[in-house]
């Protein structure tokens, strides 16, 4: 691709910005092979966010979370960012005359970005974005129902795949695979179960 | 009628007249799950689904109405949550294919084409042979149309067109039949692999190509001619559920979806993969936003798919479907039963599978519904650490919190339709 250089210049030239903004917060940045990325503390993510923001990262990709149990810090909350150059004057959001395609059926080539975010093992907890990207509203549900990481000043955090009485959170390395011993019976018995029968 | 002397089935009608609204709601119980401080008193909680027909999986929608119009929809997923990511976590690099596929199983091939992409990338095998390459265009576009011909044809009937569903359905049959007779499953083919292809074409697999590259663009013509100008689906869908681009783009709507809000974002065309920067074609763009831009969008790609068939059609190479790293690909079977050294790399693969280096990486690729993308960890083992999927419907469902206020309940329907969510990928 012709303007990978370019777009890699665009979040080059922002890394800087970033660290300078996040002070203590701040852990690495990397260039790594897909795109740059930056590690920081859960305290620095609200700047972080708010100057991606002023620089037109205007899509939250997505925001997942990995376990790494044995090693610490223990949870990485990860964010990828699309960068989309709106015209700020125009109501409906179009891209700014410069950034647009200039021919029909042509393409815009957006820059992407990643934070690493590393919260604490026994209390992980994150602030929350949803009120600034609404995409980050069950992304985050998401990352508590499965990792139990908490997001700070979330509207509705509660769990979103796993039903509503579930016990742990089972993306949890510690979590094992075949599930907690118990039996799942909202409103019915409780106790162990059954032990499982195979071949 | 009076039962041991008492009478039964009698209305006060004077005090049912005199009940006031309020007295009333007192009896009725109200599930108030969508109930926000400020709600009017006078309106309706309606539970869609969990089993409707219009949602084509398994999804509820809470819908608080005001008459007909919708003041608030909060859909409920996870009724489809078969924990996927935890059982790539549990299985070898090569074995997790199976299961990755089985996440959107529209287009199961572009599942496994994007976690063998992130496979391969760690691994750092940039050799991937050109036969390879151009199949894995050739099927992932393949299955591109399939999947909008199950969008369309459900989208259509959830309108009240009943026979364009055959019309499409006929065509993905094709489809699947090319699938069928290359890989040996209609659908959850797993054909893509770390290091290239399971295995080679048969003999006739491009007359059945050809047959099919001739016969689409007329039954596409054909769909078109009844749909596209239909006063029905012009009343239906011009107008509903519109999302600017600037909404579009904060609530992470990507390919079709995004598109038809009038950004070019492909990310064939951003971040291309298999060759994709090798052909011509065109990204598809509207500029409504509303469900009638979203279905042209959706029409004109299955266009731009063939065209993409046809030139990886035309370009087919000879050569091998794989690399030639025995570590990541076993050996051909008539090497294995003459070769010590093949059957041992047989023996490692099968027991222990192979070790992907330490790291971690985003690889997206073009999915029918958008970017599918993977945020792949590997801890240096011969499992997957961990596969974080971008589900790209799960976002794209999340906007039917943006997209269904101030429409009828009539057009839930059709904003949920050209969404084109897939509950196997919104839940995993």
């Amino acid at each position: 691709m012709a303007d990978a250089t370019a777009l890699r210049a665009q979040t080059a030239a922002l890394l800087p910005k970033l660290t300078l903004t996040l002070g203590a917060d701040f852990l690495e940045a990397v260039s790594s092979e897909d795109m740059d990325e930056l590690a920081l503390l859960p305290g620095g993510l609200p700047a972080a966010a708010e100057l991606l923001r002023a620089n037109g990262f205007a899509m939250l990709l997505d925001i997942g979370c990995t376990d790494h149990l044995p090693l610490t810090p223990r949870f990485e909350v990860s964010y990828h960012f699309l960068k989309f150059d709106l015209d700020a004057d125009a109501p409906d959001g179009r891209m700014n005359s410069s950034a647009r395609p200039q021919e029909a059926g042509s393409a815009f080539v957006p820059a992407r970005l990643r934070l690493r975010v590393f919260p604490d093992d026994l209390d992980p907890h994150v602030p929350s974005l949803a009120r600034l990207w609404p995409s980050a509203d069950w992304a985050e549900r998401e990352v508590w129902d499965l990792f139990g990481v908490r997001f700070d000043g979330h509207p509705d955090l509660r769990r979103i795949l796993m039903p509503d009485d579930w016990e742990g959170h089972p993306l949890r390395k510690d979590y094992p695979l075949r599930g907690l011993d118990r039996r799942f019976a909202p409103g019915g018995r409780t106790g162990a179960v059954p032990p499982v029968v195979t071949k | 009628m009076t039962i041991d002397g008492t009478e039964i089935g009698r209305i006060d009608s004077t005090a049912a007249q005199h009940m006031t609204r309020d007295d009333l709601s007192v009896f009725i119980e109200t599930p108030d799950l969508t109930a926000a401080p400020g709600d009017e008193r006078d309106t309706l909680v309606l539970s869609m689904g969990p089993q409707h027909p219009s949602t084509h999986g398994v999804l509820r929608v809470m819908l608080r109405l005001d008459g007909e119009t919708v003041l608030r929809a909060e859909p409920e997923i996870g009724f489809l949550h078969t924990g996927i990511e935890k059982q790539c976590e549990n299985l070898f690099w090569q074995q997790a294919i199976t299961v990755v596929e089985r996440a959107d199983y529209l287009a199961p091939l572009l599942n496994g084409l994007c976690y063998v992409l992130a496979a391969e990338r760690l691994l750092g095998i940039k050799d991937i042979p050109p036969r390879a390459q151009v199949l894995r265009v050739m099927f992932a576009e393949l299955t591109r149309i399939a999947s909008h011909l199950v969008w369309l044809g459900t989208h259509a009937m959830d309108l009240g067109a009943q026979s364009i569903f055959m019309y499409a359905f006929e065509m993905r049959e094709r489809i699947l039949d090319i699938m069928e007779f290359v890989t040996g499953a209609r659908m959850h083919q797993s054909w893509f692999r770390v290091g290239g292809l399971a295995i080679d074409v048969p003999k006739g697999f491009l007359a059945k190509m050809d047959d099919f590259i001739d016969r689409f663009p007329v039954r596409l013509t054909d769909i078109r001619r009844i749909l596209e100008k239909n006063v029905i689906i012009m009343d239906r869908l011009v107008g509903v559920g519109a999302i600017n681009a600037r909404d579009a783009i904060a609530w992470g709507l990507t390919g079709p979806n995004l598109r038809a809000s009038g950004i070019g974002y492909d990310v064939r065309k951003a971040y291309p993969y298999s060759g994709y920067e090798q052909y011509d074609f065109e990204v598809c763009t509207a500029s409504a936003g509303d469900c009638y831009a979203r279905f042209v969008v959706r029409l004109d790609e299955m266009h731009q798919a063939w065209r993409l068939i046809k030139q990886a059609r035309e370009r087919f190479p000879d050569g091998p479907v794989a690399i030639a790293d025995r570590k990541i690909i076993p050996p051909p079977k008539t090497e294995i039963q003459h070769s010590m050294e093949a059957l041992i790399h047989h023996f490692k693969l099968v027991s222990s599978g192979f070790n992907v280096p330490e790291g971690h990486l985003y690889q997206a690729v073009e999915s029918p519904r958008g970017e599918l993308g993977m945020y792949v960890t590997s801890a240096g083992g011969n499992k997957p650490w961990r596969v974080r999927w971008r589900p790209p419907s799960f976002y794209s469902l999340q906007a039917l919190k943006a997209l269904a206020p101030g429409n009828l309940v009539a057009d839930v329907v059709a904003i949920i339709g050209s969404l084109d969510p897939v509950f196997g990928e919104v839940d995993r």
